[in-house]
């Protein structure tokens, strides 16, 4: 029981450490460049002229500026590890950053200066690194290997901003452009400014930068992995909410094994409220030691968590360095009082029972299984309507919250009418295993008779496996529709890209002369550029995503259109864009809104004629024509080419004569099926840690069942020991133990089966939508179901042996005095 | 025993906290980056000043990025202007003097690199403005790196140095008119320059030695009289004045030799037509340096090289920095025999302390005496460096 307690508060504190962790490194790392900042001018991620910062600083006069140019490295050594790579001006940054405020003081400024490449580097990376100042950090930047000599290593003042310089590299702003091959570009410009000094600049700026406040810019990506970690977060209640199955199957089964004493104890003047007070106090103690134990498991599991947690949000969302896991007082707080609360609450309906039982009935054995057994209708029926309020509530409201409150409650209701179901199926087989004799007649009464715990064993088994359906189905949909999605995507032959941080495809600019070279390379039939890039828009910063691709794009690909792929593509060569599936769901877009991005030619707005599927990138993308993007844009730079083999040519040969001929630049080279390939690479990545959790809850419930099992063997100790003096063989004793968990174990996964084909529905059309925007294909493997149910059996019937094995040892006459 | 040892308990208390407020709201130093003076950036590769050269102007107002250090001082003494309109507050003939300096120092020799923010060349600037009647002295300073516009000097087509929105730019060919304006929260100033005399070529034939050994010098020209007029603003106050301003334009590689320890330095501007530069290196062992002296400017801008031998410059009183600690002689006797001139130096007012990245005293005089046995007058500015620590290696 207390392992049971100590799981469920471990695989909440686990997750909940992990998702802390990442949210505190990202805060700290944003802290750390953005600083008391309050407003910043931001461009597209092309950059914004450094003159803007000029006019700012000396012809406006706001002398609270500060130029950054900022951009991630990949440090190769380093296992690929991403290094941030910030350039300021030490002479505007007193007023912005602390944390930073030491690399002015303690280091020679002039080498800074002018140190081509010169970085000051977090105490983190010179350690992992064994960088002193003198050795060189080679990092993989813009498409290029750049030797940054370490002149310093940055010193914090304290532990906040020591986790803040984690896989920081800090230099001159000057060098940075050269570095990050900006030329006289700025990434942004950091402002402190009152509101009406805000207001009065936003209306000087040029065209194609803006003024926005630096929380929105920080909210906005920290949002972006909202959904992400609440997910995450649901599923550890889950696990939670098994253990509560176990706490209350445990609390209840002490209950009735002492009902004599609790009876003597009634008669003897312990009142009711005393009575609820004893058995709510065992569980206290019961959920603290567990809870105790589940905090230091938790932190044992989150040290793997947070590596994964991390490794998703760079893959999927933004680079961030994780290296604090350091568990916060208020994880290890909110872990226990979950275990603490769950056990209570599981502990409520034994301590009722044990306070409302009159004395005399109370020392009565067959008392508490004959209230049950007039509880199981009502209680049915409770999980039917709670069922139907979640199935309402996820009809009817679309926060994602409330919908995985829903979805609690429709798994908690399904787990509620178990035990109704359980009578009634158990009723059911009665008669065909009567045919099996004395044993196929006992088997299915005593799990019925037993019901208020058996059935409490079947639930929890049965939302475990359930859980596993759901998930693995989801997983499964999701993966089936990405390969559909990739196949129809992936249609060039060769893809160049711009090595980037994590699994995301780069918005580096490849550089010059890349698209002539691979263009004029023979066995190159045709080429096609992309460039993505973020920019501003009245929907805040969003990605941009520019081809010249004149493929005919596949029907399939169209969620909603204006016509068909033909009419559509000439749209938008005509300055119509089309948004991605996300996209249109995160900003509420549909085919023939208008969208208004800030040109380099002012704000200009663009309709939207198709809506399309994609599963780059949650936070969505619209997709525009080059021939567009260059009539409203300055930026001619490229982020990325396809290439179309010449009917005949071998790829493999043909991506080597390209790799061949960008020799020197750090550009990878991949054809369509390794590119396929790293993309699922990534979608197992991604959830390996969701599989991670569906494991521990079937660990869960296989300890749940272990016990519930062995409760309900060593209770039923006397009763077996004279069915064993009336020539019950041990053969016959194994075979009605294994029958009746066997029974147990195919109620639960027969259970199992429809609430997990409605977890998964609700997860794939309702949770997927909601948190990521994107629809998926469901996609059924009867597999999946044949195996939970296997699984249910064979962790039922693996969890009768040890009681069995128990049982055994114990000579019947000891047995059957026990009473 | 009891009742002794509360009250030593709250006293202690009372104590601690006080200072600890203290301590909590004790004024925030400036954004200061000292290294960025000491740092330790070799000379190496710099030309040093060895022998005097030719000057060309407006090119050498302009920046020499060979050397590593380089300077452009303006200071001057003003009044209000009672030919024009009255100022808010009425006065007549309200005393008021200045300082705009421009400094640059290279990182590297040569030219800066044309693109993006890179560069080898920090500039910094001090602007103060002395209230006499009020006796205060406000003060500001600034940092820029010299690049993407933001701070750079030239001298041609035309002289300009700037940093920021603090500029000094040429309104004629030869530089020798310049408008000067700068401003900080509550302090302004836009000023008109122009000069009466010709350029002066300071030291031996404007190569200024700053030791004994050679190379430890300064190139060093100035405009020693320059008629002024324009606006001050104090805490949105803007007053006219007049008056006359005083420029220095110095560039070295390494100046002080290695026993000095600061320097004090008067620019001087008598009443009988003529100015008085003088300055004296202070070595570390209380010693003067020999090659103190200074230049003698007629009022026909003829100039008269002075020697060591040839000026005593003798400390009256001195004032103490309350936030420094640094203990500043703060009026002087100047005696030049061999000119006749006998002076009394006087600060106008006593704090007139830069605390900046290097603290110093720089501030405007006033001076009465006689030339010849004849009543002479004159106002000036009065800089003292190496009262805190040793200027070594800072320039």
């Amino acid at each position: 029981m207390v392992l049971g307690v100590a799981l469920g508060v471990a695989v909440v504190i686990a997750i909940d450490l992990a998702n802390a962790s990442a949210s505190r490194a990202f805060a700290l790392s944003t802290e750390a460049v953005t600083g008391r900042t309050t407003h910043q001018i931001v461009g597209s991620s092309a950059g914004i002229p450094q003159e803007v910062f000029r006019q700012v600083r000396v012809e406006w006069r706001l002398r609270a500026s500060a130029p950054v140019v900022e951009g991630v490295g990949i440090a190769p050594a380093l296992d690929g590890q991403p290094v941030r790579l910030l350039g300021i001006d030490p002479s505007s940054e007193a007023a912005f950053r602390d944390s930073l405020g030491d690399a002015g003081t303690r280091n020679d400024l002039g080498v800074f200066y002018t140190t081509p490449g010169g970085v000051l580097i977090g105490p983190g990376l010179a350690e992992q690194g064994d960088l002193q100042p003198g050795d060189v950090l080679t990092v993989t930047v813009a498409a290029r290997e750049v030797g940054l000599p370490v002149i310093g290593v940055l010193q914090p003042g304290d532990g906040a901003s020591a986790a803040a310089l984690d896989g920081l590299a800090l230099m001159d702003v000057g060098q940075a452009q050269q570095v990050l091959a900006l030329g006289d570009r700025l990434t942004r410009i950091d402002l402190i400014l009152t509101d009406a000094e805000a207001l009065d600049l936003a209306e000087r700026l040029p065209a194609g930068v803006s003024l926005v406040p630096a929380s929105a810019q920080r909210d906005s990506t920290q949002e972006l992995t909202a959904a992400f970690q609440l997910n995450l977060t649901a599923l550890s209640l889950l696990a939670l909410v098994v253990g509560m199955f176990l706490i209350y199957n445990t609390i209840m089964f002490s209950v009735v094994q002492r009902r004599q004493v609790l009876g003597i104890l009634r008669q003897l003047g312990v009142t009711e409220p005393q009575m609820a007070g004893l058995i709510l106090f065992e569980a206290l103690l019961v959920a603290l030691g567990g809870g105790l134990l589940g905090v230091g498991l938790g932190w044992l599991l989150g040290q793997g968590a947070v590596r994964l947690v991390t490794q998703t949000i760079n893959d999927l969302y933004f680079v961030v360095t994780v290296r604090d896991t350091s568990l916060e007082p208020l994880t290890a707080l909110k872990g226990l009082g979950a275990g603490v609360l769950a056990s209570l609450l599981a502990a409520a309906a034994p301590a009722w029972e044990a306070a409302t039982v009159p004395p005399i009935t109370m020392s009565r054995r067959s008392a508490f299984e004959a209230r049950a057994a007039r509880l199981i209708g009502p209680l049915a029926l409770v999980g039917l309507a709670l069922a139907g309020i979640g199935a309402v509530v996820l009809l009817a409201f679309k926060a994602l919250l409330l919908s995985l409150g829903a979805m609690f409650m429709i798994v908690i209701g399904l787990a509620l009418m178990v035990p109704a179901l359980t009578r009634l199926l158990l009723r059911a087989l009665a008669r065909s295993l009567a045919a099996l004799g004395i044993i196929g007649r006992l088997a299915p009464r005593t799990v019925t008779n037993a019901i208020s715990r058996t059935s409490i064993a079947i639930a929890a088994l049965m939302v475990a496996v359930s859980v596993t359906i759901g998930v693995a189905v989801m997983i499964a949909s999701f993966r089936s529709t990405l390969i559909n999605w990739l196949e129809l995507t992936l249609v060039a032959d060769l893809y160049i890209t711009t090595p980037a941080a994590g699994g995301a495809s780069g918005s580096a600019a490849l550089p010059e002369g890349v698209v002539a070279a691979v263009r004029d390379l023979p066995g190159v039939d045709a080429i096609a550029t992309i460039r993505t890039l973020q920019v501003e828009s009245d929907k805040g910063r969003i990605n941009l995503m520019i081809t010249d691709s004149q493929e005919r794009r596949s029907i399939a690909l169209y969620r909603t259109a204006s016509g068909d792929p033909d009419t559509i593509w000439a749209a938008v060569q005509g300055g119509a864009v089309m948004v991605t599936e996300p996209f249109a769901n995160r900003y509420a877009v549909a085919v023939g809104d208008l969208i208004t991005l800030e040109t380099d030619r002012g704000p200009q707005g663009f309709p939207v004629t198709a809506v399309y599927y994609d599963y780059g990138t949650e936070s969505g993308r619209v997709l525009m024509s080059r021939n567009v993007y260059e009539r409203f844009f300055d930026d001619r730079a490229i982020s990325g080419l396809a290439a179309y083999a010449a009917p005949g040519t071998a790829l493999d040969t043909l991506a080597n004569d390209v790799r061949r001929a960008l020799a020197g630049t750090a550009l990878q080279v991949s054809i369509n099926r390794e590119l396929r390939d790293s993309a699922l690479t990534v979608f197992d990545r991604t959830f390996a840690i969701t599989d991670a959790l569906r494991l521990l809850a079937v660990v869960v419930a296989f300890i749940g069942v272990l016990s519930a099992l062995m409760a309900l063997q060593l209770e039923r100790a006397r009763e077996l020991a004279t069915l064993r003096a009336l020539g019950l063989t041990d053969g016959q004793l194994w075979r009605l133990s294994l029958l009746e968990t066997g029974l147990m174990g195919l109620s639960a996964g027969l259970f199992a089966l429809p609430t997990g084909a409605i977890l998964a529905v609700v997860l794939v059309y309702v949770i997927n939508l909601r948190s990521f925007g994107w629809t998926l294909e469901l996609h059924w493997d009867v597999w999946t179901f044949i195996q939970a149910l296997a699984v249910s059996v064979i962790a039922a019937v693996l969890a009768a042996v040890e009681p069995m094995r128990r049982l055994q040892r114990h000579p019947i006459a000891t047995a059957l005095r026990q009473e | 025993m009891k009742t002794w040892r509360n009250l030593f308990l709250g006293l202690l208390i009372l104590t601690s906290s006080v200072a600890g407020f203290w301590w909590w709201t004790r004024p925030a130093e400036q954004a200061a980056l000292p290294p960025l003076l000491a740092a330790g950036t070799s000379a190496e590769g710099f030309a040093r000043a060895l022998a005097p050269r030719e000057f060309v102007f407006p090119l050498d107002h302009g920046p020499h990025l060979d050397f590593q250090t380089e300077w452009w001082y303006y200071t001057g003494n003003l009044e209000t202007d009672d030919r024009g309109d009255r100022d808010d507050r009425g006065d007549r003939g309200a005393r008021y003097g200045y300082q705009l300096t421009i400094f640059r120092r290279g990182l590297t020799p040569g030219a800066t690199p044309a693109d993006g923010l890179r560069t080898n060349q920090i500039y910094f600037a001090h602007f103060a403005i002395t209230d006499v009647a009020r006796g205060t002295h406000r003060a500001a300073e600034r940092f820029s790196r010299g690049a993407g516009g933001l701070a750079g000097a030239q001298g041609e087509p035309t002289f300009a140095v700037w940093l920021e929105d603090w500029r000094i730019e040429a309104l004629n060919a030869d530089g020798s008119a310049v408008r000067l304006r700068a401003q900080e929260a509550g302090l302004s100033l836009d000023l008109e320059l122009r000069s009466a005399k010709p350029v002066v070529l300071q030291g031996e034939r404007g190569l200024s030695p700053k030791s004994s050994a050679p190379g430890n010098a300064s190139y060093y020209v100035s405009y020693t009289r320059l008629a002024t007029t324009g606006t001050l603003t104090l805490d949105d106050q803007t007053v006219a004045v007049r008056g006359e301003s005083w420029f220095d334009h110095e560039w070295s590689t390494s100046a002080l030799g290695p026993q000095g320890q600061g320097w004090d330095w008067f620019s001087l501007q008598l009443s009988d037509g003529r100015e008085l530069m003088l300055f004296q290196i202070r070595n570390a062992d209380g010693s003067l340096d020999q090659v103190s002296g200074g230049t003698l400017i007629a009022a026909d801008g003829t100039t008269t090289r002075l020697l060591a031998d040839d000026v005593v410059l003798e400390p009256l009183e001195t004032w103490t920095s309350p936030r420094s600690g640094a203990t500043y002689p703060i009026a002087w006797r100047v005696l030049i025999a061999g000119h006749g001139l006998d002076l009394t130096v006087r600060a106008q007012v006593p704090a007139q302390e830069m605390p900046f990245a290097f603290t110093y005293w720089e501030g405007t005089v006033a001076v009465t005496g006689t030339a010849n046995d004849q009543t002479v007058m004159g106002f000036g500015y009065l800089e003292m460096t190496g009262y805190l620590g040793s200027m070594q290696g800072v320039f």
